[in-house]
């Protein structure tokens, strides 16, 4: 059972019974505000409908069922999306309306609707290329009607979403971007030596303008408030604010950055938000790399 | 019979626990632990022809194992993919599904494992001349890498070739270009499968071939 929840003239959801019930027990929903249940012609207060209907059923032990977790945007977002399977194999599905456009990293398209029409732009030129992330970005525009489409990123890990509002301003590790809308701009110019020097890639690419913006992770993600100053090994920068300042130091002075295994870190100071990954991938190379078969040519 | 899977999405198991005189038929390898008064028997998959032909054609080991309870209490066998990954399970009724090459994990005895000539187009899109069926009636776990999403496709529907796991017999699967020739060509999409009709696929959210391009990059 699917029910959307309008408050004040907007409509949120929808929600399956068990979540409406969890949003008015934590106090997120209320029980005036207005309720429909899909198939339903009438809004009808949601105390009401949380009280005639049946009991959640108790679900039949369906084998298999340990999907992750599904995150669907509770706060502004411009396209309607789910992310599946969260946090190991994130899957992000996004809903296109109709006669628009979507821009997706190269490769990443696992499933979508027939009316889905894909184009290749060659974004940034060389930059781009040198920026790490595929040399392509594909748009997919959704033709006479609204289309579904289904992005799995390369690496296995997390995804989140940022809805940009206009003055945002969103740094992203080269490798993470997964999706963003039209309005977003992608920009992969040379941010200078600091980006150089990050370890993953050599370029951040930077998102601004209106709409929204998925990215991913190797490994689990953490969004970290920064207020002050907060230290974070370069391999595992994901994103990151714009009005932070940030530097790219050694941690220790230079005999650390032999001794330590430490490398680079990244400084950042201000007030914003940094998202880190659990992981990062030239770890996860450099334990792989001795078990390569090796040929003997 | 009972059976649970857990550690998935990434790591997925399946316990089965075994009445006395029941039998689960893995494949060769998938056992990762079992209470020792269980009985093992490797067999040829289906007879020694049909055996070869699920090993060569359709991506399954040419041996299978059987796990058989000749005790008088229930037992336990924990069996494994081999890769990350989930695991799903399906009841078969006499109903057929379609699985992709590899993807079979262990079933019970009134499965029919089989090979069915998947045609040039599915080779030409590199899944191979054939496919892997399964029939009967009980049930049979399969798994991939990636977490299992199930979709109900009415009408078209367009999976990457490299995603799709499972599904019902009376989809029809066409190979297609990603989009014109040059995105296809450039945009890494490639050839994805146009799938038609009306029923259940099973789609993997990662792939092998996109954990590759991930990763070899930053192997040299």
């Amino acid at each position: 059972m699917q029910i959307t929840i309008n408050r004040n003239g907007e409509n949120y959801g929808p929600y399956s019974l068990e979540q409406v019930r969890e949003m008015l027990d934590s106090g997120q929903a209320q029980p005036t505000d207005m309720g429909h249940v899909e198939g339903e012609s009438e809004w009808v207060p949601l105390s009401e409908l949380s009280n005639n209907l049946p009991e959640a059923v108790e679900k039949p032990p369906v084998i298999g069922s340990q999907d992750g977790d599904t995150y669907t945007p509770t706060g502004e977002h411009e396209h309607e999306f789910r992310i599946e399977c969260k946090p190991d194999f994130s899957y992000l599905t996004v809903q296109v309306p109709a006669n628009q456009t979507l821009k997706v990293e190269a490769s990443a398209m696992a499933t979508m609707s027939t009316n889905m029409v894909m184009k290749t732009k060659m974004k940034g030129g060389l930059s781009r290329f040198l920026g790490g992330e595929s040399l392509f970005i594909n748009e997919f525009s959704a033709q006479g009607g609204s289309a579904e489409i289904g992005i799995a990123p390369g690496s296995p890990g997390d995804m989140d979403h940022v809805h940009l509002s206009g003055a945002d301003e969103i740094f992203l590790q080269s490798s993470a971007y997964v999706a963003s809308g039209m309005q977003v701009n992608v920009d992969s110019k040379w941010q200078g030596f600091k980006g150089f020097f990050s370890g993953e890639g050599l370029f951040l690419l930077r998102c601004t303008g209106h709409g929204d913006l998925w990215f991913n992770t190797y490994g689990a993600m953490i969004e970290i408030p920064v207020d002050g100053n907060y230290v974070v090994d370069t391999s595992h920068v994901v994103a990151f604010t714009g009005g932070l300042q940030y530097s790219v130091e050694s941690v220790g002075g230079l005999k650390s950055l032999f001794l330590s295994g430490e490398g680079l870190v990244c400084r950042f100071a201000g007030q914003g938000k940094v998202w880190i990954q659990t992981r990062h991938p030239m770890a996860f190379a450099n334990w792989t790399y001795p078990f390569r078969p090796e040929s003997n040519n | 019979m009972q059976s649970t899977i857990e550690g998935g999405p990434a790591f997925a198991y399946i316990n089965i626990d075994l009445d006395p005189g029941e039998t689960v038929i893995g494949e060769s390898d998938a056992m990762s632990s079992m209470a020792a008064d269980l009985d093992m028997e490797a067999k040829f998959n289906g007879g020694f022809f049909a055996g070869l032909a699920k090993a060569f054609l359709g991506g399954e080991s040419l041996f299978v194992n059987h796990f058989t309870n000749n005790t008088s209490s229930t037992q336990r066998v924990t069996l494994v993919q081999g890769t990350p990954g989930n695991t799903r399970a399906v009841e078969l009724n006499g109903q057929q599904l379609c699985l992709q090459p590899g993807a079979y994990i262990a079933s019970t005895p009134g499965v029919q494992l089989g090979v069915r000539w998947a045609g040039f187009k599915s080779w030409f899109a590199r899944e191979g001349l054939f496919k892997l069926t399964v029939t009967g009636t009980g049930t049979v776990w399969y798994g991939a890498y990636g977490g299992l999403l199930e979709k109900e496709v009415h009408g078209e529907y367009i999976v990457d070739t490299s995603h799709l796991v499972a599904y019902e017999p009376q989809m029809k699967l066409n190979i297609q270009l990603a989009g014109g020739l040059f995105s296809s060509l450039f945009g890494g999409e490639g050839f994805v499968t146009r799938v038609e009709g009306k029923g259940k696929i099973v789609v993997q959210t990662r792939s092998m071939s996109g954990l590759a391009d991930w990763i070899n990059p930053r192997l040299w």
